[in-house]
């Protein structure tokens, strides 16, 4: 199987789930898709395409926030294809449910983006501190645009 | 000289602290302890546990859940103990000091006068860190102070003249 036999399947299985489709180079495929879909969207890649989920990523953005869960296409082609689903989230109350269900392996990642973005994911099954120390206010989330813990957190122990 | 510095100059026994830095600074320290720098025939032995420590080799810039276990590491040794910041994170936290995740550099988080030497470098070399013990050591013995250089040398007594023929 190539690489564009891949990206058809994909579009196949997500249909109409599909808000944009990107092909950014023949090993890299973005699918946009809305904050509802984003569950069923990863578990056909995951469940019924049998993609490898390598990792998610979130970033703030000037308008809003972004969450993308990137799976990996590994045995089907030569060099394999990285497919992210890119889902886009509101700028003042980030919002999105999680995937852990169908994804068991996003649990980790989900908790740290909580932490360090504040983006909320509803139906986590345990949402608690991961990496931050026990210290740090609640509230404050060290990786949002402009230092948004100056002031708050004493840079001495 | 006490016998316990005498004891512990002869034969500094060294425990590896690693407060979260980027490994090059330990692969380096690992290198000196390697059959190619061998410190080793200096009496310096890599021990396990703090307790048996004469000397904390600290690297990596500490975070803010790191710097508490420092703390507890060195108020855990048993004192008189030599502290040597090595690499250019541990003496400074170059260019980690305005992450949200850093407090006081080392020097400030120990009592003061804890750290004993300062070995800076991206790793620094092997020979470097030897050079930071040996500057370390010669602090316990009461000889030369922190960034000394090397003691000037004596004046030689005028050589014998040869004899002619």
């Amino acid at each position: 199987m190539d690489r564009e036999q891949i990206v058809q399947q994909v579009r196949d299985a997500l249909g109409d789930k599909i808000k944009r489709l990107h092909v950014a180079n023949p090993r890299r495929v973005y699918v946009t898709v809305e904050p509802g879909d984003v569950v069923e969207a990863t578990r056909i890649l995951h469940k019924d395409l049998g993609a490898r989920f390598n990792i998610a990523s979130g970033m703030q953005t000037q308008t809003d926030f972004e969450v993308l869960y990137h799976f990996a296409f590994e045995e089907e082609a030569p060099n394999g294809v990285l497919v992210t689903v890119r889902v886009h989230l509101d700028h003042e109350n980030p919002s999105v449910d999680s995937v852990v269900g169908s994804v068991p392996a996003a649990r980790w990642i989900e908790q740290e983006m909580n932490e360090l973005l504040g983006i909320e994911f509803r139906n986590h099954p345990e949402m608690k501190r991961l990496l931050l120390s026990e210290d740090w206010p609640k509230g404050v989330y060290p990786l949002r645009h402009g230092k948004p813990w100056e002031g708050k957190v004493e840079k001495k122990l | 000289m006490g016998v316990t510095i005498k004891a512990l100059s002869k034969s500094p026994w060294v425990f590896h602290v690693s407060s979260g830095s980027c490994n090059n600074c330990d692969i380096e320290i690992l290198d000196c302890l390697c059959p190619r720098f061998d410190i080793e025939r200096f009496g310096a032995l890599l021990v396990g546990s703090v307790r048996h420590a004469d000397a904390l080799l600290v690297t990596g810039a500490m975070n803010r859940k790191s710097a508490i276990r420092v703390r507890e590491l060195y108020q855990q040794a048993a004192k008189p103990c030599l502290v040597i910041a090595i690499g250019s994170c541990a003496c400074g936290q170059t260019f980690f000091r305005e992450s949200y995740n850093m407090v006081q550099p080392l020097d400030e988080l120990l009592p003061p006068g804890a750290v004993t030497a300062y070995v800076p470098g991206c790793p620094p070399k092997p020979e470097a860190m030897i050079a930071g013990v040996v500057k370390a050591l010669s602090v316990l013995n009461g000889g030369k102070k922190k960034g000394d250089g090397p003691k000037a040398e004596e004046p030689k007594k005028p050589a014998k003249p040869q004899k002619e023929g």
